[in-house]
């Protein structure tokens, strides 16, 4: 692979037909991370817009439609084509890396897994213009009213989905492919970042889950009818007047959207858990169990899909099934609260960006899961649920939660994949100004859900509930200020960033070996692998050579 | 929000029995992680000089895997204790025979329906102190909504081609509200419904005049189907708002015309009115004539 840039014909050279026609795995996750950070700019301007709308209390900025339409396009693409793809964008970039690998197993591949990508998220952020306006259902396009839509929006919203979801298929199985057989001599299982050990699960879980969530949305377009030339194609898969039952799509959807929490949470703990011993100094606290604790979350993940469905009547013994089930998820990830605590313990912690993202990640993460008890107890769920108590859950976990352990990583690796540092104090601006702004946004959330406030609502009468919907509006552009400051700080990092060295935090996975950023075919060499941290064995061992005292 | 029902007060048990242990929890989290950061911060230590060499201690770990599942078996024992006062409709006992309520969510509103065939459109009224059973439905031709007055306990969807069920027994008098809770078009935000809880006798004899009146095409019926069914599309005044203004339209004030609109619909209106009754339709075209839409 090394050689395929010397021999690239003339026209694959060029500075944009070379990114174009790339299957360097780095090149190929600094796409996907550039791409899924234009799609989370564009997502959040949408969310921004209808802040505005319910900033008070019988507002008149959006119509009803397109109120419905930016909610589900706001959702639909910060899951699918902003936090999944920027960790997809990560795991391209860093597991070769970490296993001391030239590339992933399947280079053609993973670049169709971009292109396929980037059809998926201009198919849906197009859809505005569809006839009849892009899907109003939601993202989880729950039949009857997805099916009752007309115009073409929900079908260019299942297309984008398909195509999405062909694309995580073909990368979980490059991943999968890649962490199993090609490790560098001497990566145990039990010597892997645990990193890769997350990304393990991300795609061991999206393997088992689209395609139960492809069937489900198949149904669903198949419902809505389609036409082949001479052929009109029209199934009652969801429709109760004809025998089918709209609950068996909500049954197919949560199989797979359950996991797809985790699909997104687990690579973000994976990089809270490479962040904070560099910072802290230390080994991670309990390799094993936080290791343990990724694969114990990954397998209960598929147990609890129906605690979304409290409220549609399930029988009791059923709901008792999966609140067991929903609580047990608490234990391991508590295991990883513990454990990254105990990290910090006795450390020389060092202030930079990374660690103040990490964190901040840990304060807001804890109130995240915290709520999830709630949710998960059936009974409270019956008032909570669909309330903007369960809005303010999800941003905990996936904004406060996995976009900080995000900026964490872009922080962190940013000096490996592009030689120079984002600047730290802008960084230092960022964060708390975000963490300000994220807690103004979603913790009055929590306490309008506790008062009735439900969610998906394009307008509200009850004005007891302006104040909490100020403060979020408030909030939500104080955090647009601090994605501004991010935009600001990539572009002046472009031209003015601090140039740096193979291993600027002295780090200990061999990503840092390798020079920032890496050759075409990443190693000239690697050093011996003999534990989880082979370049501090490295500096250690090259500290003896030279006669000087280890640091205590 | 103060619950007025057993099951909502339930509820709130659960919910502050849960809180005392997250909250003791985020509270330790988020001490530990302060303590930590100002107790093991760099100081002048060099930059990357090691920390101490902890890699794990298996006897504490244990101890943070064992002590989460104590307080999660704590916390699931608790909510099996209370889901009977949950979901258990209390027995009926003499003079306070249960009431059973009809609820249909529609697109955009709700309808109740009593069991003498009285029918009233978003506002429900209900006597104090008798536990009062919904059943929870929607048309096949519907879409799904939710049942949900948060004083009056948790929520329940009503989903075309299931009948779910719920109840509530307020025992003081006052008018409690809520919404639809599950994202159902357009006028999802507009799906308002209120509980008015009133005296027994005054409940009883606002049940016999409603039905009167009903079986006469007449009556308050008229009025909540103009609001609650005709008005969020069309504007209270009939001046149009997602559905076009109809204000003036001859088919207001022709009643067969109107019948056979509301109950088939026309093109993106859906057949709001589809599975009424004669007299459900006539209060609607008594209302009509009676107090055409003024335009706004």
């Amino acid at each position: 692979m090394a050689v395929r840039t010397e021999t690239a014909p003339a026209w694959q050279r060029g500075k944009v037909a070379s990114w174009l026609v790339t299957t360097d795995h780095k090149r190929i996750g600094i796409l996907y991370i550039w791409s899924a950070l234009v799609f989370f700019c564009l997502a959040g301007l949408m969310a921004l817009v209808f802040r505005i709308q319910l900033s008070q209390a019988n507002a008149d900025v959006l119509s009803p439609q397109h109120y419905n339409e930016l909610i589900t396009i706001h959702g639909t693409a910060m899951i699918f084509l902003v936090v999944v793809p920027l960790l997809a964008g990560f795991a391209n970039y860093l597991v070769p890396l970490m296993i001391g690998a030239a590339d992933v197993a399947f280079p053609r591949l993973n670049a169709l897994s971009y292109w396929l990508f980037a059809l998926g998220g201009a198919i849906l952020m197009l859809s505005f213009f569809a006839a009849g306006g892009a899907g109003q259902a939601g993202w989880t396009l729950y039949p009857p009213l997805s099916e009752h839509q007309p115009g073409s929006g929900i079908d260019l919203q299942i297309l984008a989905l398909h195509a999405l979801t062909l694309s995580s298929l073909a990368g979980a199985i490059n991943f999968l492919v890649t962490i199993h057989n090609m490790r560098a001599l001497g990566m145990t299982w039990m010597r892997m970042p645990l990193f890769v050990w997350s990304i393990e699960l991300f795609a061991v879980l999206l393997m088992a889950i689209l395609p139960v969530l492809a069937a489900g949305l198949t149904l669903l377009l198949l419902d809505r009818g389609i036409s082949f030339g001479p052929w009109d194609v029209q199934t009652h898969f969801f429709d109760p007047a004809k025998g089918g039952a709209p609950l068996l799509y909500q049954h197919a959807f949560w199989f797979f959207g359950h996991p797809e929490v985790y699909v997104m949470v687990l690579p973000a703990f994976g990089i809270i858990s490479e962040v904070l011993p560099v910072f802290a100094r230390k080994p991670v606290f309990g390799y094993k169990a936080i290791a343990a604790s990724t694969v114990a979350i990954g397998f209960f993940s598929m147990l609890v899909w129906a605690h979304h469905m409290f409220t549609v009547g399930l029988p009791y013994s059923l709901q008792a099934f999966f609140m067991i089930a929903s609580m047990i998820i608490a234990v391991p990830t508590g295991i990883k609260i513990f454990n990254w605590l105990a990290t910090l313990w006795r450390g020389n912690l060092h202030f930079d960006t990374p660690l103040l993202f990490a964190l901040g990640f840990l304060s807001i993460f804890v109130i995240g899961g915290l709520t999830g008890i709630y949710l998960a107890a059936f009974p409270i769920d019956w008032q909570v649920h669909d309330s903007y108590f369960v809005v303010a859950h999800f941003h905990y976990t996936l904004f406060g939660g996995v976009m900080f352990a995000i900026f964490a990583g872009l922080f962190y690796w940013w000096p490996k994949m592009f030689g120079r540092t984002l600047s730290q104090r802008l960084g230092k601006w960022q964060f708390w100004t975000l963490f300000v702004g994220f807690n103004l946004a979603f913790f009055p959330q929590f306490l309008v859900g506790l008062e009735g406030m439900p969610r998906r609502v394009y307008t509200y009468t009850n004005e007891s509930w302006e104040g909490y919907n100020l403060a979020s509006t408030i909030g939500s552009y104080v955090m647009g200020i601090a994605i501004l400051l991010f935009v600001v700080n990539v572009f002046r990092t472009s031209r003015r960033g601090m140039r740096v060295g193979n291993d600027p935090w002295q780090a200990n996975t061999l990503e840092w070996y390798t020079t920032s950023p890496p050759p075409p075919h990443n190693f000239d060499d690697l050093p011996p692998i003999t534990s989880a941290r082979p370049l501090y064995d490295l500096r250690r061992r090259l500290r003896g050579e030279r006669g000087e005292r280890a640091p205590a | 929000m103060t619950p007025e029902s057993p099951n909502a007060e339930n509820i709130r048990n659960g919910y502050l029995f849960i809180t005392a242990f997250t909250f003791a929890i985020f509270l330790v989290v988020e001490a530990l992680l302060l303590v930590f950061i100002v107790r093991y911060r760099r100081r002048k230590r060099p930059r990357f000089e090691d920390g101490a060499d902890v890699h794990g201690a298996t006897k504490v770990e244990l101890a943070w895997t064992a002590l989460p599942v104590v307080l999660l078996f704590a916390i699931a024992a608790f909510i099996f204790v209370e889901l009977p006062g949950i979901k258990d409709i209390p027995k009926a006992t003499a003079g306070q025979e249960q009431l059973d309520i009809k609820v249909t969510g529609r697109q955009f509103y709700w309808q109740f329906e009593y069991p003498n065939g009285a029918a009233a459109i978003d506002h429900m009224r209900a006597p104090a102190g008798v536990p009062v059973r919904l059943e929870v439905v929607s048309p096949d031709s519907d879409v799904i909504h939710s049942w949900w007055i948060p004083a009056l306990g948790g929520k329940i969807d009503a989903i075309p081609g299931t009948t779910n069920e719920t109840w509530f027994k307020a025992s003081k008098t006052g008018t409690y509200s809520g919404q639809c809770a599950e994202l159902c078009g357009l006028e999802h935000a507009r799906m308002l419904a209120t509980v008015e809880v009133m005296p027994r006798e005054a409940f009883d004899a606002w049940l016999t005049q409603r039905k009167t009146e009903q079986d006469a095409g007449s009556g308050e019926l008229g009025k909540e189907e103009w609001q609650g069914v005709c008005a969020k599309c069309h504007g209270l005044g009939g001046q149009g708002g997602i559905g076009p203004r109809i204000a003036g339209a001859p088919t207001l004030v022709d009643p067969t015309a109107l019948a056979q609109l509301v109950r088939n619909g026309r093109r993106t209106m859906p057949a709001v009115g589809s599975g009424w009754t004669n007299q459900q339709i006539a209060a609607l075209a008594a209302y009509l004539k009676e107090s055409p839409p003024s335009g706004g």
